[in-house]
C-alpha cells in the first residue's frame, strides 16, 4: 500500500511537471491562432465588421414629349422586420393587425426577403403615414420593426398611359434564375411590364456599394472609414413621344365606354403620340405588395383591365383594311381604277352561300375608289376571288399585319394573317374552301390584328406608303449629362405603287369627304380627315366599332385608330371618338383655343 | 500584529498587482465603445474593487494562519448555510440563483464555499490519523466537497462545482495519495463516456481490471472501483434514452460547443477570430474591432483574454501567461517550504484554485475547452472574484511569512 504514497519531493515534481504542461498547451494555442491561422482569422475580423450594402440609385424619370411629367419617384415608407430582434408571438399578430396582413403572408416575405437574421427583411413597401405614426408611437409593442424612406415610382392613371409605362415591382426567383439578371438582388425592383420592363437597364441605373461597419448585432456603427464608397449611378431619364394632352383626350374619350383601345402615331416618323386601353389600371398599386384579393378581383375581371390591348389585343380589323384587298387588285392588274365590277344588290351568291353586304339595300356599280368610300362588301368579296387566298395573304403581309411591329414594349403580339399552308394546317388539307378568301378580303374570318399593326398600315398610307418605325421613346438622358435623340428609322414600304397610292388616297378622302362616305361627320372647315371605318363581327357579342382617322389630308401627321368592343358601326362610336381626339390634336397645333385640357405646369 | 514587511514575497505581492493592472486596462478597453457610462465606467469600479481586494489581503496577511484552522468548522458551516440560502433569497440572473445582491454589490456565496472548503479540508488532512489510502479518509473529505457542489449544481452553476472537485483532488494529491489512486476513482467518469460505443466500452473495462491487477491497490477498493465502473457503463446507454431531446443536446454542447454554432460555439469561434486577429503585435489598445463590435460576448469578465489577445498580441498574452507560470510556481515553491501542514494544504488549495480556473478560462478563449463561464483570476471583472483572489494570495504570503511555524 505505501508505494502509493509520493515523497514530498516526487509531488513537488509532478506539480511543477503539470504547470509546464498547462503552460506550454496555452502558448501552443497561442502560436497557433496569432502565427499560422493569423491571416485567415485577422481576414474574417474584417469581414464581421464591413458590411456591403448596396446603395439604390434614383430611378430614371419618364416624361412626355413636351418634357412633363409621366413616371416621378416619391419618398415612401418601407416597413421591415429584422428577425433577431423579432418577439415570438408580438411582433408578427401586432404587426398584422396594423397592416391587415395574414402573419402566415409576413412571415413568407421575410423569409423570401432575408439576408441575415440581423438584417431588415422587406415586409411592406409604401407604408401609409398613419402606420408610421402608430409604430413610432407604439415601439413597444413591435419589437424588431423597422421602417426606412425608399423611394417609389409615382405613375398618373389619370393619363390612361400604363399600356406604355408598366409598373415595376420586386424581382421574383425564377427573373433571378434567368441569364442576364446580374446586378439584381431579391428584393430588388425591376419593371415587370411596358416601359418599365423594356428599358429596366437603362431606367434603374447602377447600384453602388457603401461599406458600413457593424456590431455583432448588426448595429449599424457608420461608414467604414478604409474603404471608399462606390457611388451609384443614377438612372437614366426618357422623354417619350407621348403627348400628354393627346393621350388624356384619348382616355377621356374611351370613358363613356365599356373596353376598347386608341393609339395615335405620327405617320412621319412612327413616333407614338398616345396610347391607351380602357379599362385600365392603376400602376401606383404595384408599388406595394398588393393583398391577393385584389389581385384576384383584377385578374378575374371580365373587362380585362391588365390586358394591353393596343399591342396584345387581338382583333379583326374589319373593313378598315379593305386597302389592302383593293391595292393589291390594282397592283396585280385584276382591276383598274375607273373600271367597274359587278354591281351589288346588296350580298353575293358563291356556292351554296350567300355572302351577304353590310348594307341590305345594296350599292349599285362601284369603282375602286368609290368602294373604299362605301365600304362595299360585294366588291371587296369579288377582289379577294380574283386574289385568292395566298396572294391576298401575301399582301397583308407585305402590310404588316401577322409579324410584331417591333415597337419598344415587351410581349407584342405578331396577330394572325393565314394563308393556304396555315388553312391546311388548321382544317386539314382540302378541308377549306377559297370561300374563305371572301371573309379576308373584307377583314373578318381568321385574320386578327392588334391596334398597333392597324394604325402603322395607315400612317403607310397617309405618307405615301413609307411605313415607319413605330416607338415609344424620343430621347434618352444620361445622368450625368449626354443626350441620345432616336432617329426615326423606315420600318417597310407598301407594295403599292404611286398611281395604286392615290386610289387607295382617294379612297381615304372620300370616306369623309365623299357624298355616301361611311365618316361624313368628320368633315368640317378647318382641316381635312380622311379614315376608314370598320364593323367587326366577333362571335363573342355585338360587333367591334373601328376607325382609323388620318389628319390633316394634305400632309399627314397624326393617324389615330380606335377600337370600341362592341359598340356596333364603326361610323356611329369609333368614328366620332377619332373626330374628337383629332380635333383636339388640330386645336392644339393651330392654337384654335387655348388648351386646359390637363392643366399641367411643364417640368423645369 | 507588527510584520517585518521586508520579508514579505513582494515578488509574487508584484506579479498579482500586475495583473489586477493589466485587467482594469483591458476592462477600460472592452467598454470603451460601450453604450451606457455606466459599462464605459466598469473599469473604475475595478479599481475600487482593487482598492478593497488589497485591503483585505493586508487583513489577512496580519493575521495568525491558526485563527482559520481553528474556525475552519465555523466558516464551513457558514458557507453552506449561504449555499442554502442563496436558494431561496438569492437574485436570479442568468437563469440562475449564484449572487446575493446588496444594491450595487453583488456576492456569490460559492466563492466564500471555496475559501471555507479549502480551509476545512486543509484542517482534516493536517490533523486526521487516517491513513492516506483509507476509504473513510477519502470518504469524510469526499462527503465535505459533496455538499456545496450539490448545492451549487442546484443554483445551477457547472463550472464552479467543477473547481470545488479539484480543491479536493488537489489536497487529496498533496496530502500524499498517488495520481494513479485518483484516475481510479474517477474512473467510472471514463466508463460513463466510453459507454456511448459498446466496442470501446469492453475494451475499457479490459484494460481498467488488468490495470487494477497489475497494481492491486486493495481488494475491498478494486472491487468497488470495477462496480462502479460496471454501473455507470450499464447504466448510461439507458439514461441517454430517457433523456429529453434538448438535454440531451445541452450535454453534447457541453462537450462539443461546436454543434451549436450561434450559442456557446459561436463565442468560442468569435474568440479565435479575436485572438489570431491581434497576431504577433496585437491590433493596439482601444483597437480591437471583435471587442468593441460586440462580436466577443462579455468581453470585459469570460472573455478578457480576447480583448488581450486581440489589443496586445502575442507578446502580451505571453507576458500574461509568464505572470500566471510564476505566480503557480511561487505557490509550490511556498507550499513546499511552510512546515505547518495546514498551511501548506492552503497553499496548494489556493493554487489549484488559481491553476485551474487560468487554464479553463484561457483554454475556452483559445477554442479547446467547453465555455464554462469562470472567470479569469485578477484580469476578470467582477469584485468578489477579485478580493477572492487576493484572500488566497493573502493566505500564501501569510504562509509564507511564518513557513517555519509548525
Amino acid at each position: 500500500m505505501e508505494r502509493f504514497k509520493l515523497s514530498l519531493a516526487g509531488r513537488e515534481k509532478i506539480s511543477y511537471m503539470i504547470i509546464l504542461i498547462i503552460c506550454l498547451v496555452l502558448l501552443f494555442g497561442l502560436i497557433k491562432l496569432q502565427i499560422v491561422e493569423h491571416r485567415d482569422l485577422a481576414i474574417q475580423s474584417e469581414n464581421n465588421r464591413i458590411r456591403v450594402v448596396p446603395i439604390i440609385p434614383r430611378r430614371g424619370l419618364v416624361t412626355d414629349r413636351e418634357d412633363r411629367i409621366i413616371i416621378d419617384n416619391r419618398p415612401s415608407y418601407t416597413l421591415s422586420v429584422v428577425p433577431a430582434e423579432e418577439a415570438r408571438g408580438t411582433t408578427l399578430p401586432n404587426l398584422a393587425e396594423l397592416l391587415n396582413l395574414d402573419t402566415l403572408e409576413i412571415r413568407n416575405r421575410i423569409k423570401k426577403n432575408l439576408v441575415s437574421r440581423y438584417q431588415p427583411s422587406t415586409v411592406k413597401r409604401d407604408i401609409p403615414f398613419e402606420v408610421v405614426a402608430i409604430l413610432e408611437e407604439q415601439s413597444k409593442r413591435f419589437p424588431g420593426v423597422t421602417y426606412h424612406m425608399e423611394q417609389v415610382r409615382q405613375y398618373r392613371p389619370e393619363l390612361g398611359v400604363e399600356v406604355v409605362t408598366g409598373y415595376v415591382g420586386e424581382v421574383s426567383e425564377e427573373e433571378l434564375k434567368r441569364p442576364g439578371s446580374q446586378g439584381y438582388r431579391l428584393g430588388s425592383l425591376t419593371g415587370k411590364k411596358g416601359l418599365e420592363k423594356q428599358y429596366d437597364k437603362l431606367l434603374r441605373g447602377r447600384e453602388g456599394t457603401a461599406y458600413i461597419e457593424v456590431t455583432a448585432s448588426g448595429q449599424i456603427l457608420g461608414e467604414y472609414q478604409e474603404r471608399r464608397p462606390v457611388p451609384a449611378t443614377p438612372g437614366t431619364n426618357l422623354t417619350l413621344t407621348i403627348d400628354n394632352d393627346l393621350q388624356l383626350a384619348c382616355t377621356q374619350a374611351l370613358d363613356t365606354f365599356c373596353c376598347g383601345a386608341v393609339v395615335a402615331i405620327d405617320p412621319r416618323n412612327g413616333e407614338i403620340l398616345a396610347m391607351t386601353s380602357y379599362p385600365t389600371y392603376d400602376a401606383n398599386m404595384f408599388s406595394s405588395v398588393i393583398p391577393e384579393s385584389t389581385w384576384q378581383e383584377i385578374s378575374s375581371d371580365t373587362t380585362h383591365p391588365l390586358l394591353n390591348r393596343p399591342i396584345k389585343g387581338l382583333y379583326p380589323p374589319g373593313s378598315t383594311v379593305k386597302f389592302v384587298a383593293v391595292g393589291a387588285a390594282l397592283e396585280e392588274g385584276m382591276i383598274s381604277p375607273n373600271a367597274t365590277l359587278k354591281p351589288c344588290p346588296g350580298g353575293m351568291q358563291f356556292g351554296n352561300r350567300f355572302f351577304r353586304c353590310w348594307q341590305p339595300s345594296g350599292h349599285g356599280t362601284l369603282a375602286a375608289a368609290g368602294s373604299l368610300e362605301q365600304s362595299c362588301d360585294v366588291f371587296l368579296y369579288q377582289v379577294g376571288l380574283k386574289l385568292g387566298v395566298d396572294l391576298l395573304s401575301e399582301y397583308y403581309d407585305r402590310c404588316g399585319f401577322g409579324h410584331r411591329t417591333e415597337v419598344d414594349l415587351p410581349n407584342e403580339d405578331p396577330g394572325l394573317n393565314p394563308n393556304s399552308g396555315w388553312y391546311d394546317n388548321h382544317y386539314g388539307v382540302n378541308k377549306w374552301t377559297s370561300a374563305l378568301v371572301l371573309n379576308n378580303a373584307i377583314g373578318q374570318g381568321e385574320l386578327l390584328a392588334t391596334p398597333l399593326q392597324l394604325t402603322l398600315f395607315f400612317c403607310g398610307l397617309a405618307n405615301g406608303g413609307v411605313v415607319y418605325q413605330p416607338h415609344i421613346v424620343k430621347k434618352i438622358t444620361h445622368a450625368f449629362g449626354g443626350e441620345l435623340e432616336v432617329t426615326p428609322r423606315i420600318a417597310f414600304t407598301l407594295p403599292f405603287s404611286p398611281p395604286t397610292m392615290e386610289v387607295l388616297r382617294e379612297g381615304l378622302r372620300l370616306v369623309v369627304e365623299g357624298e355616301h362616305g361611311t365618316a361624313r361627320r368628320l368633315r368640317n372647315d378647318l382641316y381635312s380627315v380622311g379614315g376608314k371605318t370598320g364593323t367587326a363581327q366577333n362571335p363573342h357579342g355585338e360587333d367591334h366599332s373601328w376607325f382609323v382617322g388620318v389628319a390633316p389630308l394634305e400632309d399627314p401627321e397624326i393617324v389615330v385608330c380606335a377600337i370600341v368592343e362592341n359598340a356596333g358601326h364603326g361610323s356611329d362610336v369609333a368614328a366620332p371618338l377619332v373626330g374628337q381626339i383629332i380635333r383636339t390634336y388640330m386645336e392644339k397645333k393651330l392654337h384654335l383655343e387655348p388648351i386646359t385640357m390637363t392643366g399641367e405646369a411643364s417640368r423645369p | 500584529m507588527t510584520l517585518n514587511y521586508g520579508l514579505l514575497d513582494w515578488k509574487l505581492v508584484g506579479a498579482a498587482l500586475a495583473l489586477s493592472l493589466i485587467g482594469i486596462l483591458l476592462i477600460m478597453s472592452a467598454q470603451y465603445y460601450a453604450d451606457s457610462t455606466f459599462q464605459q465606467n466598469y473599469y473604475l469600479r475595478q479599481l475600487l474593487w482593487l482598492g478593497i481586494a488589497l485591503a483585505v489581503f493586508a487583513l489577512v496577511v496580519h493575521l495568525p494562519l491558526r485563527l482559520f484552522d481553528f474556525t475552519a468548522p465555523l466558516l464551513y458551516s457558514v458557507s453552506i448555510l449561504l449555499l442554502i440560502l442563496v436558494l431561496f433569497l438569492g437574485t436570479a440572473r442568468m437563469g440562475a440563483l449564484r449572487w446575493f445582491s446588496f444594491g450595487p454589490v453583488n456576492f456569490a456565496p460559492s466563492d466564500f464555499a471555496k475559501v471555507a472548503l479549502i480551509i476545512v479540508l486543509a484542517r482534516f488532512f493536517a490533523y486526521t490519523k487516517l491513513s492516506v489510502m483509507s476509504t473513510r479518509r477519502l470518504g469524510i473529505s469526499g462527503l465535505l466537497t459533496l455538499i456545496p457542489v450539490a448545492l451549487i449544481l442546484k443554483q445551477p452553476d457547472l463550472g464552479t462545482s467543477l473547481v470545488f472537485f479539484v480543491i479536493l483532488f488537489t489536497l487529496w494529491f498533496w496530502s500524499g495519495l498517488s495520481p494513479l489512486y485518483m484516475l481510479l476513482i474517477v474512473s467510472p467518469l471514463i466508463s460513463l463516456v466510453a459507454a456511448s460505443h459498446w466496442l470501446a466500452w469492453s475494451i475499457y473495462i479490459a484494460v481498467l481490471i488488468v490495470f487494477l491487477l497489475l497494481f492491486r491497490p486493495g481488494f475491498v477498493f478494486s472491487f468497488l472501483t470495477v462496480v462502479a465502473n460496471l454501473a455507470f457503463g450499464i447504466i448510461t446507454p439507458f439514461m441517454w434514452g430517457r433523456l429529453a431531446d434538448y438535454q440531451r443536446l445541452r450535454i453534447l454542447t457541453f462537450l462539443n460547443p461546436g454543434l451549436d454554432p450561434r450559442g456557446a460555439g459561436y463565442q468560442i469561434i468569435q474568440s479565435k477570430i479575436a485572438i489570431g486577429s491581434g497576431g504577433i503585435l496585437g491590433k493596439g489598445f482601444l483597437s480591437g474591432s471583435q471587442t468593441r463590435l460586440d462580436f466577443v460576448p462579455e468581453p470585459h469578465t469570460d472573455f478578457i483574454f480576447s480583448v488581450l489577445g486581440e489589443e496586445f498580441g502575442l507578446w502580451g498574452s505571453l507576458l500574461v501567461v509568464l505572470l500566471f507560470a510564476f505566480i503557480f510556481f511561487r505557490i509550490v515553491r511556498i507550499a513546499v517550504r511552510c512546515r505547518s501542514k495546514f498551511a501548506s494544504l492552503l497553499v496548494m488549495g489556493a493554487g489549484s484554485i488559481f491553476v485551474f480556473q487560468f487554464l479553463v478560462n484561457t483554454g475556452m478563449t483559445l477554442g479547446f475547452m467547453p465555455v464554462t463561464g469562470l472567470p479569469l483570476p485578477f484580469v476578470s471583472y467582477g469584485g468578489t472574484s477579485l478580493v477572492l483572489s487576493w484572500t488566497l494570495i493573502g493566505f500564501i504570503v501569510a504562509a509564507d511569512y511564518r513557513w517555519q511555524e509548525y
